[in-house]
């Protein structure tokens, strides 16, 4: 694949230039860059393959890489004399390129000189970091075990994912969406393995999902044999994840996990880069993604419980992790949304009959003592039940948001990156289902402002930023939706480029117009890659597609804003359905609504002097030394029989987005928790209102939409009377 | 062209034979597929939704739903009446657009009954012209001498009431 349609020289110098740029980015220790460079060279080659050149030049690309299959099979990170080589290698290529089909002598490879120092580096700082993939797992209970809860139940839902995907495979092993659907399981692992430092299981998930990014890309068959070994990687991967859950529930005594899989990862790569065709990238750079934060060791040391290791080889204690019972199954139940929205929806309902029932003239006038006791009891019964369903749904974002912190903390100090987190709105309550689903995107959108958005400090203050990264994260209510915001003021998106190489992978036609958004919205295309991390896109962008794939099953949508090296703004809006909020319940005439608590600034009469009227038409209201419009609820909404005087009504300030409008109404009727339903497809386009909520009496009110009253020009507000 | 519909409405004709909730509406009967009914309730206090066709009465509580209701009278634009201890509101399943479901209420005078209605008791819909747009009407039975309109309440509510909702919406 060439990238782009120029002459192949100039092709290959534009790899070039990229490869110098990754190693820009690349440094010893760290495995940034790697996949990129591997990928780079591949394609290097590949050209050269192609090309009459000379053969020193053919050597050189043949020796870089073989550098970086060195890097991968010895640490996976890379050493100084490699990093060292490499930009010999890419300005010396830079050199020669240009004249390599003149003839001319060319200027001496002296890198290519024998590199004895390598091996002997990359042992000793395989023993340094630990990059042994059978190394064993020293579980941080006390700091991460509400984490690894998660990591375990969310761990078991891939298990069965995957398990179920493999039977579809063996009746259909080109099925798109089942590989797809497998890889993301093995994608999800390795990120969360990755964050919670569990350095075996994230090696193997990795592995394996680069098997399945091959599969996908069709340029492996699914064979019975490589179904084995998916089915073999997901035992190892069990058991795992059992052995960490019997810990975390003390059914087993702490102690360090360790089953081999070293053979298993090597089948998996004999498999992987065996399959390597000529043409075809290779499979690491294919399974390139942003490489996921191993946590220092030695960070928390006191809360580590350090005990022999016990690798027993190429037999898997597994009788001993399945004797005891799993119980995964007690720890949380997976309940199908509609059957707890219709559970809520019946309490709701239950809560206004009972409250009938006790207010029943008739009973009350009968005073029958044992039926008084019954329906107090019926009555208290009902509220415990009415909070139980509504805590069932309801949760603040903040544990989510706290694992963010963490995730940047350490990804920032393990790319030498000073970047500060900061938090908002985390008590904001969200529907759990969208706590849980939110909690991946989120993840990976972090590490993506972490990685590609916000920029290395030399960069920053070369370009006149403090040193000091800040990435925003940000939930709160507004209008008609929940809004999860991160802002960070790196690099920003360059449009022009994701543009070329949107048109390049043919997902837009050449001549496509597209306005600003829809260009940034491409990076959520599935497959969609630049693969070039300066433009602050993941390596293969299978993270923006999970983050897409996520926030559609929620219906939410995303908005991006960007300025090129000022930074970028990721917007997150999520539906309210079934979200609570606070409700100031006011009256117009005989309607009533609700105004979401949160945005009503003050509610008073007004005295004549506050009241004015511009040009005669829009009236305004003294706030405080500030004109705000008035706004006639009575009017916008054509409510027959409503206060006209606003001295006789009141007036209720309210904004949003640093907009106010004075409502007047009727009545203050009474603050409320109500639960936001969604109006459906009828009212869809009802601009006004956000949603409507069932009132203690039953009848319905509805929820105005704060953020449009304020939009509301001031020429359309109706006349004064 | 117009032999192209008449083909295809008595293709329609011939499917439509089964089960009917017949109810009134003024002086006439109508007839809907009770499969497409869910419950019929008596008539409760609705929530006026601003801005709407007179059509829209608003929205009501149904058992922790919120459905909008329709006002069948004033729809078909018969002149509007007292509501009567008969008023009730029939609960239908609308397909609104691409499979979306959505429950409706719908105003009614008075439900009668569910009737079988075979296949041979029912007629196209006569053709009145481009007077009036008939392509809610999968056809007219003859039960015992009355002839009951049967209604296709798909098409009732969806294409052109809905496109009222949305430009009344628009003004909003």
């Amino acid at each position: 694949m060439t990238e782009f349609a120029d002459d192949p020289i100039t092709a290959l110098v534009r790899l070039t230039e990229k490869v110098a740029l990754e190693l820009v980015y690349s440094e010893a220790g760290k495995d940034v860059g790697l996949l990129p460079l591997n990928c780079l060279l591949g394609e290097i080659e590949e050209q050269v393959s192609l090309l009459v050149l000379p053969d020193e030049v053919k050597q050189a690309v043949k020796a870089a890489r073989g550098w970086i299959d060195e890097v991968f099979e010895s640490t996976g990170v890379f050493e100084q004399p490699v990093l060292d080589r490499l930009s010999q290698w890419s300005q010396w290529m830079l050199e020669v390129l240009p004249v390599a089909q003149s003839g001319q002598p060319l200027p001496p490879a002296d890198f290519l000189a024998p590199t004895a120092s390598v091996p002997a580096a990359a042992a000793s700082h395989a023993e340094k970091i630990g990059a042994d993939p059978d190394e064993p797992i020293l579980l941080n209970l006390e700091g991460d075990g509400e984490l690894l809860r998660e990591f375990i139940n969310e761990s078991y839902e891939h298990l069965q994912n995957i398990e179920g995907g493999v039977l579809v495979l063996e009746e259909n092993p080109t099925d798109a969406e089942t590989l797809n659907s497998i890889f993301r399981a093995f994608h999800t692992f390795k990120g969360g393995s990755g964050f919670l430092n569990l350095k075996p299981v994230n090696h193997l998930a990795h592995e394996l999902e680069s098997l399945l990014d091959l599969a996908r890309q069709h340029k492996l068959t699914i064979t019975s044999e490589i179904i084995d070994l998916i089915l073999a990687g997901r035992d190892s991967l069990k058991l795992f994840v059992t052995e960490i859950e019997f810990q975390l529930t003390e059914q087993k005594p702490r102690a360090p996990i360790s089953f081999p899989i070293q053979h298993l990862i090597s089948r998996v790569l004999t498999v992987t880069t065996g399959s390597q065709a000529p043409t075809t990238r290779p499979a690491r750079a294919a399974a390139a993604s942003a490489p996921v934060a191993p946590l220092s060791l030695a960070e928390e040391p006191e809360a580590q419980v350090k005990l022999a290791i016990v690798p027993e080889a190429n037999t898997p204690p597994v009788p001993e992790a399945q004797v005891l019972k799993s119980t995964a199954g007690a720890l949380s139940v997976k309940v199908d949304t509609s059957k707890l929205d219709s559970l809520v929806d019946l309490v709701g309902e239950m809560v206004i009959a009972q409250s009938l029932v006790a207010q029943d003239p008739y009973l009350k006038r009968d005073q029958n003592q044992q039926l008084t006791r019954n329906l107090a009891q019926l009555g208290r019964i009902t509220k415990d039940l009415q909070r139980a369903a509504m805590s069932l749904r309801m949760v603040p974002i903040k544990s989510t948001f706290q694992k963010m912190t963490r995730l940047v903390r350490d990804l920032s100090s393990q790319e030498s990156k000073q970047v500060q987190l900061v938090l908002s709105g985390e008590d904001t309550e969200l529907d759990r289902t969208i706590v849980e689903e939110i909690s991946d995107p989120l993840v990976h959108m972090v590490r993506n402002s972490v990685d590609h958005g916000v920029e290395r400090p030399d960069v920053r203050l070369a370009r006149g930023k403090s040193a000091h990264g800040t990435i925003h994260l940000r939930a709160c209510h507004q209008g008609g939706s929940i809004v999860i915001q991160i802002e960070d003021d790196g690099g920003g998106l360059n449009k022009e480029r994701i543009l070329a190489k949107a048109i390049q992978q043919g997902l837009i036609p050449a001549d496509a117009q597209l306005p600003e958004g829809e260009i940034y919205k491409l990076i959520f295309q599935p497959g969609f890659s630049t693969a070039e991390k300066v433009t602050s896109i993941s390596g293969r962008g299978v993270g923006m597609d999970v983050v897409r794939r996520n926030i559609d099953k929620l219906r939410g949508r995303i908005e991006i804003t960007s300025t090129l090296g000022v930074g970028s703004c990721f917007t997150i809006y999520l539906p309210l359905t079934l979200a609570i909020i606070d409700g100031l319940l006011i009256s117009v005439g005989r309607e009533r609504y609700i105004l979401p608590t949160l945005s009503v600034r003050e509610s008073f009469r007004p005295t004549p002097q506050m009241l004015s009227s511009l040009n005669e038409s829009s009236e305004m209201v003294l706030v405080r030394g500030k004109l705000i419009p008035l706004l006639r609820l009575a009017d916008h909404f054509e409510v027959p029989d409503a206060v006209r005087n606003p001295m006789e009504g009141l007036v209720v300030v309210v904004e949003s987005n640093g907009q106010a409008r004075c409502l007047l109404v009727d009545h203050l009727l009474g603050k409320q928790e109500v639960v936001i339903k969604s109006l459906g497809e009828t009212f869809k386009h009802a601009r006004s209102l956000a949603g409507a909520a069932i009132l203690g009496d039953g009848k319905v009110g509805l929820i105005l939409n704060v953020d449009s009253l304020v939009r509301l020009q001031p020429d359309r507000l109706p006349l004064a009377a | 062209m117009l032999a192209d519909q008449i083909e295809t409405r008595a293709d329609a004709v011939r499917t439509v034979g089964g089960k009917y909730l017949t109810f009134v509406l003024g002086r006439a009967s109508y007839g809907i597929d009770v499969l497409k009914i869910r419950e019929i309730i008596r008539l409760v206090e609705f929530t006026t939704v601003p801005q709407m066709p007179d059509f829209v009465k608003g929205v009501i509580n149904l058992r922790g739903k919120i459905i909008p209701v329709v006002d069948l009278r004033l729809k078909f634009r018969l002149s509007s009446a007292e509501s009567t201890e008969r008023t009730c509101i029939v609960v239908v399943q609308v397909d609104v657009s691409n499979g979306v479901k959505t429950l409706m209420g719908l105003v009614v005078d008075s439900v009668e009954e569910v009737l079988n209605i075979g296949q041979n008791d029912i007629e196209a819909p006569p053709d009145f012209g481009t007077k009036l747009d008939t392509s809610y009407i999968l056809g007219m039975a003859k039960i015992k001498g009355v002839v009951k309109t049967l209604l296709d309440i798909n098409r009732v509510m969806t294409a052109e009431s809905l496109l009222a909702i949305d430009q009344s919406l628009a003004r909003v």
